[in-house]
């Protein structure tokens, strides 16, 4: 049987100690002031007046219904069989129409690539057998990757023997696979997923295609896609160049 | 990795604006080879190839085993070492970082001389020859011309004990290390004194095991050590019960089943209360002390007054709080360990509050046993062979290379030769003190004094006197008062720019190093191995200090020709070899239950004390007039209007030394200074808020305020470790507010070491 990957996030053996953070930047050679992951701290005071702290590792989510992958205009934003989320970066044009898209804001364009950047669940490593870098070196053994297919795996077997919940609320359900664990506390809204407003270069796409309002959700999508497929008309030429040159890598 | 040309760049930003700026076009512009692509099967990235080279970390001073991958001559990633058991393959964020000390743009990257002021920071680089050339010329004209008592040495780090050995074989007793005196010295000053052991650099807890964990301001998540913290995360996991006793609500705090919010300094009170219920309520090992314990009668009788009710108003913590963990405690007993903290330097009696913790561990009988203390194993690899050092009662410990208080703890002067000027072991002044670290708070101020003789040269091999809690005033008029001052280091701080000459370090990823050996459940030898070539013209310590001892004519003590050779020569000693090390980077033995848990197995603990047997009183304290020490002692309280001034770390950072690190330094751009609401609205202040922030002598300055009730109302926080002011730290300089500059410099009456957690301060609104 294919695999399905999952993420399971122990939080209460999660110490905000940014060990997986900076494991990712020196694994994928990230720019400085982006991630693929991160650590949220959420402090808040319970009905005894006494301080609680939450934490929760967080990245891509892998999601069955991954919107990132529909609105991508190139079809470099893919699904793996066994459910990873990953870029093409060969077709990527860099437009960003799938930065908005993720309700978990696990997307970014790379400025050194021009690409889009996201946790691939070190695909790369895993296909050679090897942990992510982010389950390797956590301090509190808090990220459990495996299959969950594989009802022997590590993964499955906690899956059945402790209460996970995933981040999921009535507006954004959209099959995530990271799973956290918190011993039966309400997840904060603060680390729930948001729909976007959808905004490029921190204008609202919107108003800048549709600033009557008038043209309508299908017209919208034309628009949208037009923009890819410019950028892709563009990009396959470059690819095409490369080829000619043997730069292809 | 994706590469792509700058121009590339440029041309696709510029076309992304054009396309929103036109009207769209429509899909059959989509040309038919680019169609075919889309459904083509997609492009996967493969890893790319690298090599493995052991080491082990020099980012913090536990000393995680490592695996360094290098790609193209460059290490890129730092894994660590499965096999290793002090991080069993797991290394932080400050681990993970090191990539960025080797790749660090501030650098120091080849040998200067300054040519400024002290501490204005103008250099002039210099080829090495030069630099050890002058360096070996002036260390001899302070020789020749003040004796090599005159010479002090301080390093803090690995790559220290080659500087160590250089100093003891040029003649000076004036070595010195952080770890003593500014750190954990009271602590196992308390362990050897009661148990006649410690729990080592590396805390010998059997922690996944232990069923109640009384925190006594171990914040074991956040000063954060992989093996102890993951062991102690085990323990939890494994359904310990955590009481956890600090000021401040951190994250250990927030893992824990209770926050006691104990007054700042008054952990002594808690502890001698919780001592004075297990032994009235009869909840201590009766079996085992009456057979290992002496004193029972004697500390019955001085803990008769230390009731849970007299503590309370001390404290803050309910006296029926007391009197449950207690019981709660005894319940679990001997799975059971107040945790002390690794740095008790806070008040002047220091030794009191460690006594107290070891005094309990010892009552509920945890030592040798599953979830308590355990015996560690140990990894024998002899020293090379050298000439005696001239100075007869500096030797370093062939057992575990540093940090063990059992070789000497009262070094004496049977020889007759000059004391450490810092007074440690030194009869008279502070005998209780390790004569192998030093007290290094003291050791600065008889440099500012010139007291008790002349100390002209200083040698220092990393570290920074000025973040390090000692008062500015004294570091800087030590540092002035210099005729030669040479610094070793990676990276440039505050303390080495006052240097004559600087001597760039390679980093820990480009060099050999002497052997880590230590003793945890196993014993353990571990490599640490050149993971590239050096980046810059630095050298290693070792290579630095056999330049210097040539020129110096004590080469006698450096006679191997490079480190590599070093460590198979001691390696041989002991019956391996260096080629068998870098096979996984370790050795080791394994662990052995009846050495490591003896009463489990029906043997007997050791506690080579005088007695032979735990001392509840200790004799050597009767001996010294300082048996004492076991009683409570009033605290500094904050008048009207000031609060309790107390720092401590972060997960991502350590001490002083890594807020320059460009892969830290994003997850906390600058340090806050934490404030309870109550005393935030009395002062009008809001959360953002910048404060001056001043204690009694007037030093302070502005830091933003951070609103939490995660502290206690009369009582103030800040991470250690901020306020640079070297501009050659580019990116840490002018970030924050140093606690260094806040905290006190008192001393610790009975050890000498410092005393950080007594300063007072008052707030108001920039």
């Amino acid at each position: 049987m294919v695999a399905k990957y999952v993420m399971l996030a122990d939080t209460t053996r999660c110490i905000n100690c940014k060990a997986c953070e900076v494991a990712c930047r020196a694994e994928w050679d990230t720019p400085l002031g982006y991630s693929r992951d991160w650590v949220k701290e959420v402090e808040s005071v319970n009905a005894k007046g006494m301080p609680e702290l939450q934490i929760f590792p967080g990245r891509c989510q892998h999601c069955d219904d991954a919107p990132c992958v529909e609105v991508c205009p190139t079809g470099a934003s893919w699904k793996r069989e066994d459910g990873i989320v990953l870029v093409d970066h060969d077709i990527c044009s860099g437009c960003e129409l799938c930065v908005p898209a993720c309700p978990y804001d696990a997307r970014w364009l790379n400025p050194v690539t021009n690409t889009i950047s996201k946790c691939t669940f070190c695909q790369p490593r895993i296909d050679k057998g090897l942990q992510p870098a982010c389950v390797e070196t956590c301090v509190g053994n808090a990220l459990i990757f495996g299959d969950a297919n594989d009802p022997n795996s590590e993964v499955s077997i906690l899956l059945k023997t402790k209460e996970w919940q995933r981040l999921i609320t009535d507006e954004v359900n959209i099959g995530p696979n990271h799973y956290y664990y918190t011993a039966g506390k309400t997840i904060p809204v603060e680390v729930m997923p948001k729909l976007h407003e959808r905004h490029l270069a921190g204008k609202s796409i919107e108003s800048i295609v549709n600033p009557l309002g008038t043209i309508g959700i299908g017209g919208m999508m034309a628009v949208f896609l037009g923009a890819g497929v410019k950028k892709l008309v563009d990009r396959r030429k470059e690819v095409s160049e490369k080829e000619d040159n043997h730069e292809h890598h | 990795m994706h590469e792509s040309k700058p121009s590339d760049i440029t041309s696709r930003r510029g076309f992304l604006k054009g396309v929103l700026g036109t009207t769209a076009l429509s899909a059959s512009g989509l040309a038919a080879n680019a169609q075919a692509r889309i459904k083509a099967p997609h492009e996967l990235e493969t890893l790319k190839d690298y090599e493995e080279h052991w080491g082990f970390c020099d980012m913090c001073y536990w000393r995680c085993g490592l695996k360094v991958r290098s790609r193209d001559g460059k290490a890129f990633k730092i894994d660590g070492n499965p096999e290793h058991p002090l991080n069993r393959g797991v290394v932080c964020a400050k681990g993970n970082s090191g990539i960025q000390v080797a790749f660090a743009p501030n650098r120091l990257k080849q040998p200067q001389e300054r040519v400024g002021a002290r501490g204005d920071n103008k250099w002039r680089p210099m080829p090495w020859d030069e630099a050890l050339d002058k360096v070996a010329h002036e260390l001899n004209k302070v020789k020749e011309k003040y004796g090599p008592q005159a010479l002090v040495m301080i390093g803090h780090g690995t790559w220290e004990k080659p500087y160590h050995r250089l100093a003891h074989a040029y003649g000076t007793p004036n070595t010195t290390s952080p770890v003593f005196g500014l750190c954990c010295g009271p602590r196992g000053v308390a362990n050897m004194l009661v148990a006649g052991r410690e729990l080592g650099g590396n805390e010998t807890l059997d922690l996944e095991n232990c069923k109640y964990f009384l925190m006594m301001g171990r914040n074991v998540t956040e000063s954060l050590h992989n093996g102890e913290t993951l062991g102690w995360i085990d323990g939890v996991a494994n359904g310990a019960k955590v009481t956890y006793v600090d000021p401040r609500f951190t994250i250990t705090a927030s893992k824990s089943d209770e926050w006691l919010a104990i007054r700042p300094l008054t952990d002594h009170a808690f502890l001698l209360a919780m001592i004075h219920v297990v032994i009235k309520e009869g909840l201590y090992d009766k079996a085992f002390v009456s057979e290992y314990v002496s004193g029972l009668d004697d500390l019955t009788a001085r803990v008769e007054k230390y009731t849970p009710e007299w503590q309370a108003p001390i404290t803050g913590i309910p006296a029926e709080s007391v009197r449950r963990i207690a019981r709660e405690m005894s319940e679990r007993a001997p799975s059971v360990l107040v945790y002390s903290p690794r740095r008790l330097t806070r008040s002047a009696n220091d030794l009191g509050t460690g006594m107290s913790i070891a005094i309990l561990n010892s009552l509920f009988g945890v030592w040798d046993r599953s979830g308590g203390i355990y015996n560690p194993q140990n990894f024998k690899i002899p020293e090379i062979s050298l000439p005696e050092f001239p100075h007869a009662h500096v030797a370093r410990s062939e057992a575990s290379g540093d940090f063990d208080f059992s070789q000497s703890p009262f070094a004496s002067d049977a020889e007759g030769k000059i004391h450490r000027a810092d007074g440690a072991g030194v009869p008279g002044r502070w005998p209780l003190a390790n004569a192998q670290y030093g007290l290094t708070n003291e050791m600065w101020r008889a440099m500012a004094e010139q007291d008790p003789y002349p100390l002209k040269a200083l040698l220092t091999a990393g570290g920074n006197g000025f973040s390090n809690s000692s008062d500015y005033d004294t570091i800087r008029k030590a540092l002035l008062n210099m005729d030669f001052y040479v610094a070793a280091d990676v990276m440039p701080n505050e303390m080495n720019s006052y240097a004559d000459i600087l001597l760039p370090e390679a980093s820990y990823l480009e060099r050999y190093d002497d052997l880590q050996t230590g003793g945890m459940l196993e014993g353990f030898v571990a490599l640490r191995e050149p993971a590239m070539q050096p980046l810059h013209d630095t050298k290693g310590s070792w290579d630095i200090c056999k330049d210097l001892s040539k020129r110096m004519g004590l080469e006698a003590w450096f006679p191997h020709d490079s480190v590599a050779d070093m460590l198979d020569d001691r390696l041989k000693k002991a019956g391996l070899s260096l080629a068998e090390l870098k096979q996984k980077g370790i050795i080791k033995t394994a662990a052995d239950p009846k050495l490591n848990f003896p009463r489990e197995h029906g043997l007997k603990s050791i506690f080579p004390t005088p007695s032979g047997k735990i001392e509840l009183i200790p004799s050597q304290l009767k001996t010294l007039g300082m048996e004492n020490a076991i009683e409570w002692e009033e605290q500094p309280r904050p008048k009207d209007g000031e609060f309790h001034f107390t720092f401590g770390r972060i997960g991502f950072h350590t001490h002083a030394r890594t807020q320059d690190n460009i892969w830290l330094s994003g997850f906390m751009p600058e340090n806050l200074l934490w404030l309870h609401p109550e005393a935030a609205t009395k002062l009008g202040i809001v959360n953002g808020d910048m404060v001056m922030v001043h204690d009694r002598k007037g030093r302070g300055g502005k830091i933003k305020v951070k609103v939490t009730n995660r502290i206690r109302p009369d009582t103030v926080f800040t991470v250690h470790g901020f306020g640079h002011w070297d501009k050659r730290m580019t990116t840490a300089a002018g970030k924050g507010l140093s606690d260094s500059l806040l905290a006190s410099d008192t001393r610790e009456k009975h050890i000498g070491s410092i005393s950080m957690g007594t300063s007072m301060v008052t707030i108001s609104k920039a």
